[in-house]
């Protein structure tokens, strides 16, 4: 991995430094500011400020952090919980990973603000498990912050502001990522989402009153209370300020990670990556994650902000951007796509543990060159049977690319089937 | 209490419930209202996986699942929106990619959540050609489960029960996604007293019983509700017959006594009904007709009315209400000792099964037996119900012993009647909470044999007894118990309700 | 289960506020101990859990990092999801599967190595990826990807 992104601005400044990923270096580079001045005012106008920062989750849902906080609940007795979402498994995505590893006190930071604002005095970071280095860079700040007695008991000299942070390794399972998934393996049980009601604020981890943020969402939390709101919303659009990781793969010139304003142009972005490789032209963009709907030439103006591309059918997710040339065979895209779904579904709702298996059969079968002309049709309307029907959204997640797909890139399919091969010699391979 | 419009119809239903709870209380779940469902069960606890319960809700843009939606007042809910008919159409279908088609040979057809609802919605199969996932066939679970994994629709249904019914967990769903697989723990058995129950849970063929599989087409069978005699709980259940034969007993749902179970003990305890009967009437070791039989239990009490010697009683647990009370009222007219009633006890549970092993023993208490198993006093005849422990008569003369099992026949019985078991006439228990529950006949002996009270009634008016020259009517004598004792008061055959009703 | 292991596991449940919160964590001690979880370690843990043995079954069989059955010395997973796939993580696989002489999700006669593909890690800007015991390879090249298997022992 990148030690920094290619472009820097706020959160990842000092990424590539080595003495920001210790608590000496932290500090020095101006850390906990923010949660100092949090501790100035009353949790509530944390949550408010939070709030009006119009600071959105990180984690592809894209929720106001400060009204999540809200939810919590208030004057109950049980102790409260957060948890910080680090099971990064949306492929595409590699942000959470730079921030565990170069700034993983902006991390700590941002759950110390988060306890203070809403009461918790547990925090549990579920990292997922494959990221044996990361858990270890995270594992390491938190040592330091005990040895220097910033947790535990009257955290920052704050009488009474007891808090705890417990990193916990996950163990293989996209569904982790679903909030309630995590809950439920944080449990020690399967990753299954779990049906709302209730929902985590009320009966959160171990029953406790709960709020899940992503890794990065914490991580930009310091710099709305150090920096202020309007300096914040200074980045980025009206209803999606600050900056964001975009994570760049696929076929472009220079892979990696661009923290850039949220809003800003696809075109730019790509442009940032080096732009599509090799000259070739572009083909398809999947603009937030691979549970994202495609994106095509056309689209390369849209600002890369969830309420524009929300108008194009799509979602901004989590930022991870994947640029495809015109060698590429979307067959074989939605054979990938399809295969991943069906392997990460959890299986308990009926329509994605069958229909996430039924897509990728067909997708397999039309890629392989024995489709029958019936199965465009099916690929068509089974993820119809799926969409909004289930517990949690992985089912949306699963229906959306091939839905996305078919919508641009029919005549690839339709190619695969009437010809009985793959019309791109030069697609990457399966 | 909030109030809820389901299709049209306003229905008042308490506060907190879902809104198959509520539909589930009012009784019009599946009735009135048509709403199919396969994970949810009203004595497990909520899954919400299956999806097939979705319903539209005014003012909530997605389809909510009925069975986690709790009702709020002023709710306005369609069950047969095109949306809601959409979804579980697609459900259907999904369900039916993977499972087999071949209900002619699945022994659930005819009883099968699966096929009904396709049929029920149109959707008769999935529109595919591809291969059906490879899964084992009829492998044992345990010494009384048989799974057909092809067939299972993984709505955990069996899964709950086992950790949270029987409290046994050996059931769990393993691997994720399209490989998940229902199974027991590696060389574990599904092996405990209940598990039987999950073959009546099961909404499709996965999980049927060893002993019911493939025995008989259940459109062959009709169900006749009666109750299990195993022990005091007095489980509810539906006889399966057919020709005069009983195929299984299955559990008739009663929330007050056994929720919708039974233990496999009880629901094994069919196979007892015809198995070991005492066939035929004896005088001594000389096999007679039932007249003779009876008359000459009739001649040996009226020689000791007339030589005013003792008569004792034995009851029996086993006895119904009717029963009892017929012999309650001849040991009155006879002016005899009070009537003494054993219970045989046994292995009892937190669940269901209880250590007495009878059926009727508050019954006995009810209507004023004494339980005791000391032995009788002197005595120049004694009438006998059902089994009794040797020792206890060995001051009687003359023993008139009526039986239904030839193991209980006592070796020192001089006059031995064949009676009907439960299954063969009308009456009504009451279990181990005081509450009377009726049992229908399901069965006709192909033997002679009477009701306890009617093989009563004939040797007391073979003897002459005043007041007995009536024959038994049950229905009759039922009239007279609920009249004549307090406890039974309302409590006749005919008032008693389906699901019982405790005693007075 | 060594006694050490059981220690650590002790440790763990304080962390929790439900000693269950610990399985993931304690699976993880059980499996560097065995290099699989197996029907006999898995009813171990059950009892020091309190939980039925097909709780923790259903656990390990859900966790694409968790085995039931041994596996071999050296752990290698290639990554192929989309943005590895596109910048040749195929190749790569079929290449290291000629070369262990199995295919992926198998182990080589010698119980040398564990060969298998794995979903997104998280690497995408560094495609394509290898997860070798644990330690990410990046940006690699089917030489690279060789020399690595290669020295494995």
């Amino acid at each position: 991995m990148q030690t920094e992104p290619y472009t820097k601005l706020y959160l990842s400044e000092h990424y590539g430094n080595e003495a920001f990923r210790t608590l000496a270096g932290y500090e020095a580079a101006g850390g906990f500011q923010g949660l100092r001045a949090a501790l100035a005012r009353d949790p509530e106008e944390v949550t408010e400020l939070v709030k009006s920062s119009g600071l959105r989750g990180r984690g592809g849902a894209g929720f106001n952090a400060g009204l999540k906080w809200s939810f919590m609940p208030k004057g109950d007795e049980r102790m409260k919980v957060l948890v910080c979402n680090g099971d990064e498994s949306e492929p595409g995505s590699f942000k959470d990973r730079m921030i565990m590893q170069q700034g993983p006190f902006q991390i700590l930071e941002g759950l110390l603000i988060a306890a203070w604002a809403t009461g918790a005095r547990r925090s549990y970071i579920y990292i997922r498990g494959e990221y044996q280095y990361p858990i270890q860079c995270v594992r390491k700040a938190v040592a330091e912050m005990y040895d220097k007695g910033y947790l535990g008991r009257d955290v920052f000299g704050e009488p009474g502001f007891e808090h705890d942070i417990v990193v916990h390794s996950g163990a293989g399972a996209y569904i982790c990522g679903e909030e309630t998934g995590l809950l439920e393996s944080l449990e020690g049980k399967k990753g299954q989402p779990r049906k709302k009601p209730p929902f985590p604020a009320q009966h959160g981890a171990f029953g406790l009153p709960t709020t899940v943020n992503n890794i990065e969402t914490f991580a930009h939390v310091p710099y709305i209370l150090s920096r202020g709101v309007e300096w914040f919303r200074g980045f980025g659009t009206e209803k999606s300020p600050g900056t964001t990781l975009f994570g760049v793969s696929g076929h472009v010139e220079r892979p990696g990670l661009f923290e850039l304003p949220l809003g800003t142009p696809l075109r730019e972005v790509i442009a940032k990556a080096g732009g599509v490789r090799n000259n070739r032209a572009l083909k398809a963009v999947i603009p937030g994650g691979m549970s994202m709907p495609v994106l095509t030439p056309s689209d390369l103006d849209v600002p890369m902000a969830e309420e524009f591309l929300s108008e194009r059918g799509t979602h901004l997710g989590t930022g991870g951007v994947m640029v495809m040339d015109d060698t590429t065979c979307m067959a074989r895209v939605a054979c990938v796509i399809s295969y991943f779904f069906r392997d990460e579904s959890c299986g308990q709702c009926t329509q994605c543990r069958e229909g996430t298996g039924w897509i990728h059969k067909l997708c397999e079968r039309i890629e392989a060159g024995r489709g029958r002309p019936r199965d465009l049709e099916l690929l068509e309307s089974v993820p119809a049977l799926m969409e909004g029907h289930t517990i949690c959204a992985f089912a949306d997640a699963a229906a959306w690319p091939i839905k996305g797909l078919l919508r641009h890139f029919r005549s690839d399919f339709e190619c695969h089937i009437s010809e009985g091969s793959c019309p791109f010699p030069e697609s990457f391979e399966l | 209490m909030a109030q809820i419009t389901i299709d049209g119809e306003t229905y008042e239903v308490g506060d907190g419930l879902t809104i198959l709870e509520a539909l589930d209380q009012l009784g019009v779940l599946m009735n009135e209202v048509e709403l199919p469902h396969y994970c949810w069960h009203p004595k497990l606890s909520v899954d919400g996986s299956c999806r097939l319960c979705q319903v539209e809700i005014e003012g909530v843009p997605k389809l909510q699942i009925a069975c986690n939606t709790p009702v709020r007042d002023g709710m306005v809910i369609h069950t047969k929106s095109e949306r809601v008919e959409q979804a579980r159409r697609g459900v259907m279908e999904l369900l039916l990619l993977n499972h087999p088609l071949d209900c002619p040979i699945c022994d659930q057809a005819g009883e099968c959540k699966l096929q009904d609802y396709a049929f029920d919605y149109g959707v008769k199969h999935a529109r595919t050609d591809l291969p059906r996932r490879p899964a084992k066939k009829g492998f044992e679970l345990g010494p009384t489960i048989v799974f057909d994994q092809e067939r299972c629709i993984l709505c955990r249904r069996c899964v709950r029960f086992c950790r949270e019914v029987s409290q046994t967990g050996e059931l769990g769903v393993f691997q994720r996604g399209e490989r998940s697989l229902l199974e027991t723990f590696p060389g574990a058995e599904l092996d405990n007293p209940y598990s039987m129950n999950v073959a009546d849970i099961c909404p499709v063929g996965a999980l049927t019983t060893k002993d019911f599989r493939f025995k008989v087409r259940v459109w062959f069978l009709d169900d006749v509700p009666s109750i299990c005699n195993q022990c005091g709980r007095g489980c509810n259940i539906n006889a399966s017959r057919s020709n005069n034969r009983v195929y299984r007993f299955v559990p008739r749902r009663n929330d007050a006594v056994n929720q919708t179970w039974i233990c496999d003990h009880g629901r094994m305890s069919y196979k007892g009904l015809t198995e070991g009967r005492c066939t035929e009437a004896r005088v001594g070791s000389r096999r007679v007709n039932y007249d003779e039989a009876v008359s000459t239990a009739g001649d040996r009490l009226r020689s000791a009315i007339d030589a005013k010697r003792p008569i004792v009683v034995v009851a029996s647990p086993f006895a119904s209400n009717e029963d009892l009370f017929v012999l309650q009222r001849l040991i009155g007219d006879l002016g005899c000792e009070p009537g003494t009633f054993a219970i045989e006890r046994g292995d009892s549970d937190a669940l269901l099964i209880r250590a007495d092993k009878c059926p009727n023993a508050e019954g006995a208490r009810a209507l004023g037996f004494l339980e005791s198993d000391a032995a009788v006093g002197e005595a120049a005849i004694a009438l006998v119900l059902g089994r009794v422990a040797p020792e206890r008569l060995v001051n009687v003369e003359t023993q008139v012993q009526l039986v239904s099992h030839e193991a209980d026949i006592s070796v020192s019985a001089d006059v031995v009647l064949p009676v009907r078991s439960h299954a063969e006439y009308l009456g009504s228990f009451t279990n181990f909470e005081r509450r009377a529950q009726r049992f229908s006949p399901f069965l006709e002996p192909c033997f002679e044999a009477w009701s306890f009270g009617d093989a009563l009634t004939e040797i007391a008016r073979a003897a002459k007894v005043l007041g007995w020259e009536q024959p038994f009517d049950v229905i009759r004598v039922s009239r007279e118990l609920a009249q004549a004792v307090p406890a039974f008061a309302g409590l006749d055959l005919e008032s008693l309700p389906a699901e019982g009703a405790p005693l007075r | 289960m060594k006694p050490e292991t059981r220690k650590k596991i002790d440790e763990l449940f304080r962390h929790y506020p439900e000693r269950r919160g610990a399985l993931l964590p304690a699976i993880y001690l059980v499996q560097e101990e065995f290099g699989y979880v197996g029907p006999e370690a898995a009813r171990e843990l059950a009892e020091i859990f309190e939980i039925a043995p097909v709780a923790v079954w259903e656990v390990l069989t859900f966790y694409n990092m968790f085995y039931t059955e041994p596996q071999g010395r050296h752990h290698v997973y290639v990554c192929t999801n989309l943005p590895c796939s596109l910048r040749g993580a195929r190749p790569l696989i079929r290449c290291l599967e000629e070369r262990l002489g199995v295919h992926a999700g198998e182990t080589t006669a010698d119980g040398r190595i564990t060969l298998g593909h794995e979903e997104c890690l998280g690497s995408c800007g560094t495609a394509p990826v290898m997860r070798v015991d644990g330690v990410y390879h990046e940006n690699l090249d089917l030489e690279r990807a060789l020399a690595i298997v290669d020295q494995l022992d």
